[in-house]
């Protein structure tokens, strides 16, 4: 067995730290170590998006990163969205257009789309769909979830919170 | 999952040298990284062991080797290798037929046709992958051989010499994956 | 029947509601079975067969129990000596838990490690070492019942692949007419082996309590207690010491209502460790080795006169069940719900037979959405009504109006037994039509024709068939298939309800609370539904095959009206008169004559506790087990509009839309969301899905990289409308609708497909319909250079 390695990072605006082995993988530091468990597996070839997290400002599928390379970054997971009690556009959309059945792609929907909304925030409905290309989803057929995000797109544009 | 693979190659060595290297299995073997020849049961028959990575896990294929057929006349030799893996992860079996053909300047011209047979967890990649991973793997192979076939030193002592370190079928499966995209005639 | 809407308040049916249950999914809260998490719990994985067919020579865990932190590895002689090595299936065959002598399918269960954490487990199942002496394999189901056929079942005492023959309908007639008729069509059509794929894949977490005795399980289960009791008789526990929690479940398509061997392995782990035990299975193994969906292949003949008026049926199906017969379906029905493939027509006769088979594959066959083999039986119609009318040179909407069921026609029994409870097919056609602007499609398509371009249109008609049901002809396992409500207002007016059913996405939380509101006029946020707990829930056979709206709802709305009753004889004591003199409004009970004379109905619940007449039991509640009297018949036209690439054989889905009849809507935005989810599985299945296995049983597709699920850019925008044809034997008018876009759409799109192709003599083309599929036809008919 490898030695274990400590980890720096902060997650969701907290700093934290842990002694983890090197082949642990993001997802799995995520929901045992940190105890978050908005983030999900789907799959194990990182084919579903259901495992999507912030990292440094950008997506990615935290089943295809280990822990370890996490070190000295920035995490954002679902569980970080709501400021001050208040819910992010992005989740209130999904709430008023319908956005989710089952809710298991849900988190890592709105990763996805929170990153998007920041690249592009007027985005078209074939960016909004480019954008989620990545998450899988079983229940919508992605139509009410094209709605949410242009719901959130149109929310921030008034300036509500970022 | 039945996989046909028809390759010729060049050698630049004289025809009989690359017989002599050809019909010996203890030979063969020192072509293909991470295989290796346990026992010679009889003139025909052999047992050996491939070692295959894939990522983190090491499958250990064990199994038999036997000439069916050779013929130091026409060069042709038809060999049939089979294995299962030790933890019982699959198996696979491959009959070759190989030819060899004298050409000019003390240069041999190799055919061979395989056909290979995958049961198990690898076979579920499909034959895209597999095709791609037996294409590879036959070019180190030929690759290695002609570096064997240019050695001074005798077939026997490089046997014993032979590398065991595990094939790496993951870089394989890379460099497969990448092989899809990027075709080479 | 029609519904008096409640204000949007109070939040009744036809309220397009936002959902309750979104608020936790939203902030990453939803609690599913992997996140369950106890003291003291270790994890489970399973080491599986590379072999589809091989005698199972030995099992070597020697090096994988002295792995640091592995505690157990348990193999199929471990179970047998606890007669646990087999288990029933949900249909008189029973299935290795994990594998004694011999091994049937690839991924099949042979031994299961347990270990501190799930990282260990898994390094320890690299290390079990398992001999195999393969064996000839069948994949086949053809070639299933050959005279040289390997026979697979050494259990079984009839020594042969062939499972079941099962027959209904009129032989006789049917040959009859068949002989008479000017007309005959005919169509083989394969609707092919698929998986469901939830995102959330199976598991459980086992936690057997020593202390106590109380064995718990959090489980992906679709039917808790049906589970709970099957664990009772199986595994010989005492059922009150049994309790089932099927938690927030992420997807089901009826992949969640077997009971997979991972879960008897946990519970058998934990019985023996004391310590809770989960196991979670990863997508490779839930596509390889849980119920997957179909693999039926037809064939069916229409009979009709010169001008396309259909006579007769005779239709004739292969089923592969794979290596056990674990397909879940009520117990008289060993094709499910298959014969009513006579579809929205007015057959005269028919005949259908059936043949089961297995071959070395994953067992199952019914999941996806399919009520039961409608799926196919509606593709297969569907598709021969094509055939037909392409052969008969006549539109395919006007060949199918001439032969619709009639709305006079109902309650309308088929040729082959069902009695469907009420239709208008031909209204819901020419709200397609309308909706899709068919004629001007039509000449659209002339034009293009004339130019060498290929377009086409699909009509898909389907009646399907969900509820199950009544008690006399539907029971699982035994159990019957009624559904259950209770319902508790508590003295401040507010509600909580437990339901026999067991949502996974489908919106109970809010639906539910609808009913009530509809009912009781309390207002649908003042109403908590919970499912899924058997130690609080009444009795209940699961959610699946569209059946919680018809039995569990229709059981909610019985419940209301029994505590309406009650409430009636309170509100009489409280307004000093006699029930006769009370009339129900919009929440209130009030004095005929002298509106301003009323209780409302949380005044009423308040009386119950504090102020109830004499004689009279405190409370306001009541529990309804409902017995459907039929099963429910939703219907739609579905139409797909496709244009193809002539160069690449690529399809475009241009437009599709969808017309669906389910009676009285609870919440239309959660009927929408629920169209929009089947239909992009049906195009799933149309174009891009294959369970597959090469003919040394090795299987093609089982991961994510190879069985593909649309993502947002492939899937088509769906439009969608609706019709409303109550059923007139629900409480309150409603029918199911959750699968009818699965059970409708595969025709349409390949109707479309097929019909963007008629003019080059192409008559049909097997799903998945992928571009090199289409690419090849072009090219053999010289329209691709």
């Amino acid at each position: 067995m490898a030695k274990k390695q400590t980890v720096h990072l902060k997650v969701n605006g907290v700093q934290r730290e842990a002694e983890i082995e090197p082949r642990l993988l993001l997802v799995h530091f995520i929901r045992e170590q940190l105890g978050l468990t908005g983030t999900h597996v789907g799959c194990d070839t990182s084919n579903c998006g259901a495992c999507t997290v912030v990292l440094d400002g950008k997506t990615v599928k935290s089943c295809t990163v280990f822990a370890v390379q996490t070190d000295g970054g920035e995490l954002l997971t679902v569980e970080g969205l709501m400021k001050d009690g208040k819910l992010h556009p992005l989740q209130e959309g999904f709430k008023q257009e319908h956005g989710l059945q089952c809710g298991f792609c849900t988190p890592g929907m709105l990763m996805s789309t929170y990153a998007l909304l920041r690249k592009n925030a007027h985005p078209t409905e074939q960016d909004i769909r480019w954008g989620i290309s990545g998450n899988l989803c079983r229940c919508t057929g992605y139509q009410n979830i094209v709605k949410a995000v242009q719901y959130a797109a149109g929310k921030l544009a008034e300036g509500g919170p970022q | 999952m039945a996989i046909r693979i028809e390759k010729s190659f060049r050698v630049q060595q004289p025809a009989e040298r690359v017989w002599a290297f050809l019909s010996d299995p203890r030979r063969i073997v020192t072509c293909v990284p991470g295989a290796k020849i346990t026992e010679q049961v009889d003139e025909h028959n052999y047992k050996g062991s491939i070692s295959v990575k894939v990522g983190p896990s090491v499958t250990d294929y064990k199994g038999e080797v036997q000439i069916l057929r050779s013929d130091p006349q026409a060069y042709e030799i038809e060999i049939l290798g089979k294995g299962s893996d030790v933890r019982g992860r699959g198996s696979a079996s491959v009959k070759m037929q190989g030819k060899l053909k004298a050409l000019d300047a003390g240069h041999t011209e190799v055919t061979s046709i395989s056909e290979l047979n995958i049961v198990g967890i690898l076979a579920q990649m499909g034959a895209r992958v597999i095709t791609e991973v037996s294409n590879i793997m036959f070019g180190q192979f030929t690759t290695n051989l002609a570096t064997r076939l240019a050695e001074p030193a005798g077939p026997t002592e490089s046997a014993a010499e032979a590398e065991t370190k595990p094939l790496d079928a993951g870089s394989l499966a890379w460099q497969a994956a990448k092989g899809v995209f990027r075709r080479e005639s | 029947m029609t519904i008096e809407k409640t204000t949007p308040e109070v939040g009744g049916m036809g309220h397009s509601l936002k959902r309750k249950e979104d608020s936790r999914f939203i902030q990453g809260k939803g609690n599913y079975v992997d996140d369950v998490h106890l003291p003291g719990m270790v994890y489970g994985q399973m080491v599986r067969s590379p072999y589809a067919h091989a005698r199972l020579k030995s099992i070597d865990s020697e090096k994988a129990r002295q792995l640091p932190g592995v505690l157990a590895v348990i193999t199929g002689e471990d179970l047998a000596k606890a007669n646990l090595a087999w288990m029933p299936t949900l249909f008189f065959d029973k299935q290795m838990v994990l594998a004694t002598g011999k091994v049937l399918f690839q991924s099949q269960e042979v031994a299961f490690v347990v270990a501190e954490d799930q990282y260990t487990a898994a390094d320890a199942a690299e290390l079990v070492e398992v001999e195999y002496e393969e064996l000839p394999v069948l994949v086949d189901p053809h070639k299933a019942t050959a005279a040289d056929a390997p026979i697979l079942r050494d259990d079984r005492d009839e020594k042969s692949n062939h499972i079941f023959h099962w027959e209904v309908g009129d032989k006789g007639a049917t040959e009859t007419a068949f002989q008479s008729a000017p007309v005959k069509a005919s169509v083989h059509a394969i609707s092919q082996r698929c998986h469901p794929a939830p995102l959330e894949t199976c598991g459980c977490v086992a936690d057997f309590n020593k202390a106590t005795e109380k064995l718990t399980v959090y489980l992906t289960s679709q039917a808790p207690h049906a589970h709970r009791t099957l664990f009772a008789l199986v595994g010989g526990i005492p059922e009150q010491n049994i309790r089932v929690v099927s938690p927030d479940i992420g997807g089901g398509f009826g992949n969640k209502v077997p009971i997979y061997p991972g879960y008897v392995c946990a519970v058998v782990a934990s019985l023996t460790l004391g310590r809770p035990v989960k196991w979670i299975e990863t997508r490779s193994e839930n596509l390889q080795s849980t119920g997957f969906a179909r693999d039926y292949h037809m064939t069916a003949e229409i009979a009709a006169d010169q001008n396309g008026k259909v006579k007769a049926l005779r239709v004739k199906t292969l089923a592969d069940h794979g290596a056990f017969n674990a397909a879940a379906q009520p117990t008289k029905f060993p094709a499910g719900l298959f014969s009513v493939c006579t579809g929205s027509y007015d057959f005269r006769s028919a005949f259908c037979e059936v043949d089961g088979v297995y071959t070395n594959k994953a067992p199952g066959g019914i999941a996806y959405r399919c009520s039961f083999r409608i799926t196919e039986a509606a593709y297969l119609i569907e598709r021969a009504m094509d055939v037909l009318a392409n052969q008969l040179k006549m539109d395919p909407a006007e060949l199918r109006r001439k032969n619709y069921i009639q709305p006079g026609q109902f309650p309308y029994k088929t040729a082959l037994g069902w009695t469907y409870d009420s239709g208008n097919y031909e209204g819901a056609l020419n709200k397609a039509l309308e909706m899709v602007s068919y004629a001007q499609l039509r000449k659209e398509q002339e034009e293009k024709r004339k130019k060498g371009e290929l377009m086409g249109i699909g009509i898909s008609s389907f009646t399907e068939a969900v509820g199950a049901g009544p008690a006399h002809t539907f029971d699982i396992a035994g159990i019957k298939m009624f559904d259950s409500a209770e319902i508790r207002v508590h003295p401040t007016g507010k509600a909580i309800c437990r339901m026999g059913t067991k949502s996974q996405g489908q919106g109970h939380e809010t639906t539910y609370a609808q009913i009530v509101a509809q009912e009781l006029g309390i207002p649908a946020s003042d109403v908590v539904v919970e499912e899924g707990d058997t130690d609080t829930a009444p009795y209940g056979l699961g959610t699946y095959a569209s059946r919680s709206t018809p039995t569990s709802g229709a059981a909610t709305a019985m419940a209301a009206r029994k505590i309406r009753d009650k409430a009636k004889k309170i509100a009489a004591h409280l307004l000093e008169c006699s029930e006769a003199d009370l009339e129900w409004q919009n929440g209130k009970f009030l004095v005929k004559g002298a509106p301003s004379k009323s209780k409302t109905i949380q005044e009423i619940a308040f009386a119950a506790y504090t102020n109830f007449p004499a004689g009279l039991e405190a409370g306001l509640e009541a529990v309804d087990y409902y017995d459907p009297p039929n099963l429910t018949f939703p219907f739609g036209t579905y139409i797909c509009v496709v244009d193809i690439d002539k160069g690449t054989g690529e399809i475009r889905v241009r437009r599709f839309v969808a017309v669906d009849d389910c009676g009285n809507v609870i919440n239309p935005m959660i009927v929408q969301g629920q169209i929009h989810g089947g239909l992009t599985e049906g195009f799933a299945i149309a174009f891009m899905q294959l369970i597959d296995y090469d003919e040394s049983g090795n299987v093609q597709g089982g991961s994510f990289m190879d069985y593909l699920i649309p993502t947002a850019v492939e899937t088509p925008h769906w439009e969608t409308g609706s019709t409303c044809t109550p059923s007139p034997h629900h409480p309150f008018g409603a029918k199911g609708v959750g699968e009818s876009p699965n059970v409708g759409s595969p025709a349409a799109f390949v109707n479309a497909v097929v019909d963007a192709l008629s003019h080059l003599g192409v008559k049909h083309i097997d799903m998945p319909i992928a571009p090199w599929k289409v690419w090849t036809i072009l090219k053999e008919k010289g329209v691709v250079n």
